[in-house]
């Protein structure tokens, strides 16, 4: 009974000491003075200054155009190089295909990033909305690949002669009988590069040129000029709208297992 | 009747240099129930797969109403599968599962409609259409899968061990059921199992199969009473199988003791296999028996009791009688010769029959 109330009161400090800072910032938000000595009076008007930035307000719009976008080709492309890797009959292939997907998920952000600047300079393009997708898609395939490789690993391949054996086309066997089945995981990788996407900082930070920006760059820029606490305010809006993602994966994926489970009785 | 499907020396050999099968040629004709049977590893399910168009055969044809078929995809032959784990798709529901194959043909929704439901109805799972496949127990997915077969008109279904996983009441049922199917439709089901009594009860033909080739093809009854070599006399069913020596036509030597028998054309003074299935084997008084044994072991198995006896040369011997003797006892075993079935060492399928003809030809 003891032993159960003292790892309760443990985990509880953990999640506090995790989630302070940012209830913190959330706090000051709502705090009509300039700085987070102390709390002044309660107010919006960090949000309406903000609601009020253009720029601010294209940018946000911007990065999350950037993450649909890049989480959407991501997905395409690394659920198609998740079936390939799953169907490599050569087990040192395979192995070594999955190494270089997971090299890619631990390497540094910023080795990452300078690389990537340094590949775009030597092929001459231009630094902005472009390139930034273009690194955001190259991250988002390996967390892709990773959530759905184990669907792939359950799928049950007997499915696919059956469907051939009644007359399916290669292509009408993953339409209609492969994609359908790992749908779950292709959501779950779906929503992981869509989070990875809006608050990458690092690899945006070497990629984005003079005219583009995304949030977490702005918000880094904005920071060093100074505390202003319209910064809290975005970062609340962002903090929230990342817990809405999270819930919307959270709800979708178990929706999805449960049916799973339900039929694989 | 016509032939249906024809392999002809097919081969099959795996990249690991596995050989599953060494020269097939079969002739499946059109409406009849066949088997392949066999123990794990014998190859049968590497024939269904290559009727099915799943694998290629290394070498050799496959041929299909007297088409050349061997380089023809799955989908595009008049063939459809029963799968062993039923292999239903789990996102749809009943109904779309079984109309799937009709829906790839861009048939006609209403026909269609028609067409599920009259499966349906064959494998009596009326009103099932729009259950979850995870809402029906085995026999009835297994159900479905045969639904989502014949649904597609083939001339040929092609059965993986499908009754395998299912409890043995339900595989008896489910036996008959198949037979009454197939008789309906009038087409050709070739069914791959490892189970004898199935296919024994089942089957017009019987292809015996061990280590990649064809032990023996025939009915069932030709099966079981004419073994052409000890392995299909152990598969099929329980025996006796002694080692003697032919002394002229219609006698044999087994045992120290000389027996009348209906076997001939082996050469006298050859060394043969004697088979005797043990319920043929009478349990008598010792004057009129043929053999005198000691009852070592008796089993009641509900109906008949499995006796086990052994002779003065120490020969065990399986005994199935419906009445009980005492353990202990010396009794006599009475058979008629036509009881006594003899196999020559290394007598292939075709041997033994050009032998059968020529020896009966003499009568």
């Amino acid at each position: 009974m003891k032993r159960i109330k003292w790892s309760r009161i443990y985990f509880g400090f953990i999640l506090v000491l995790m989630y302070l800072p940012i209830f913190y910032l959330i706090y000051y938000s709502f705090s009509s003075g300039h700085n987070m000595d102390h709390f002044e009076k309660f107010t919006f008007s960090h949000y309406q200054d903000l609601f009020n930035d253009n720029r601010l307000l294209a940018i946000f719009l911007e990065t999350i155009l950037l993450a649909l976008l890049s989480s959407l080709i991501a997905t395409i492309i690394g659920t198609f190089g998740a079936i390939a890797i799953s169907q490599t009959k050569n087990k040192k292939g395979r192995k070594t295909l999955l190494a270089l997907n997971n090299v890619l998920m631990v390497s540094p952000d910023v080795i990452i990033g300078a690389s990537f600047l340094i590949f775009f300079t030597f092929l001459g393009i231009g630094l902005g909305f472009g390139s930034v997708l273009l690194s955001h898609i190259a991250f988002s395939i390996p967390i892709v690949v990773l959530m759905v490789l184990p669907r792939l690993k359950e799928f049950d391949y007997s499915l696919v002669d059956a469907a051939r054996d009644l007359g399916a086309s290669t292509w009408q066997v993953y339409s209609k009988v492969m994609i359908p089945a790992i749908t779950p995981g292709i959501l779950a990788g779906f929503f992981m590069a869509l989070t990875y996407s809006l608050d990458d900082f690092a690899v945006t930070f070497f990629v984005t040129g003079n005219g583009f920006s995304t949030l977490s760059v702005e918000i880094y820029s904005r920071a060093r000029q100074g505390i202003n606490l319209e910064i809290n305010a975005l970062s609340t809006i962002m903090f929230i709208f990342v817990m809405i993602l999270v819930l919307i994966y959270y709800v979708i994926t178990n929706h999805k297992t449960h049916i799973g489970k339900g039929r694989a009785q | 009747m016509s032939d249906i499907i024809k392999l002809n020396h097919v081969r099959k050999e795996y990249d690991d240099g596995f050989v599953a099968l060494k020269d097939i040629n079969l002739t499946i004709e059109s409406g009849k129930f066949y088997s392949l049977l066999g123990p794990s590893g014998s190859g049968k399910t590497t024939i269904l797969r290559i009727i099915a168009g799943f694998s290629e055969p290394t070498s050799g044809k496959v041929f299909f109403d007297g088409d050349d078929i061997t380089n023809l995809d799955s989908s595009k032959r008049k063939i459809n599968t029963v799968f062993q784990n039923y292999a239903l798709f789990p996102h749809m529901n009943v109904f779309e599962n079984v109309a799937f194959g009709l829906q790839i043909k861009k048939k006609d929704k209403q026909e269609i409609k028609m067409a599920v439901k009259e499966a349906l109805h064959m494998v009596q799972l009326d009103g099932f259409a729009n259950r979850e496949i995870s809402e029906l127990s085995g026999g009835q997915q297994q159900r479905v899968a045969i639904a989502r077969a014949i649904v597609n008109q083939p001339k040929v279904l092609l059965l993986d061990e499908s009754l395998s996983a299912l409890d043995k009441r339900l595989r008896k049922d489910m036996q008959f059921e198949l037979r009454e199917i197939q008789k309906k439709l009038g087409i050709t089901f070739i069914f791959v199992t490892h189970d004898q009594e199935e296919a024994l009860a089942m089957s017009d033909e019987i292809f015996v199969l061990n280590e990649g080739k064809i032990q023996q093809s025939g009915s069932p009854v030709d099966i079981y009473d004419e073994p052409v070599n000890d392995f299909v006399a152990r598969f099929i069913g329980d025996s006796n199988i002694l080692s003697g020596r032919m002394i002229k036509d219609y006698e044999v030597e087994f045992g120290n003791h000389r027996f009348e028998c209906a076997d001939a054309g082996i050469k006298p003074g050859e060394k043969v296999e004697v088979v005797l299935r043990p319920e043929d084997l009478d349990i008598t008084d010792i004057e009129h028996g043929k053999l005198r044994v000691m009852v070592e072991s008796q089993l009641f198995l509900g109906d008949h009791f499995e006796i086990k006896a052994i002779d003065s040369d120490e020969n065990e011997w399986l005994i199935h009688s419906t009445n009980p003797t005492k353990i202990g006892k010396e009794v006599g075993v009475y058979f008629d010769p036509e009881d006594i079935h003899v196999m020559r060492f290394g007598e292939s399928e075709a041997e033994f029959d050009k032998r059968l003809e020529a020896y009966e030809g003499e009568e």
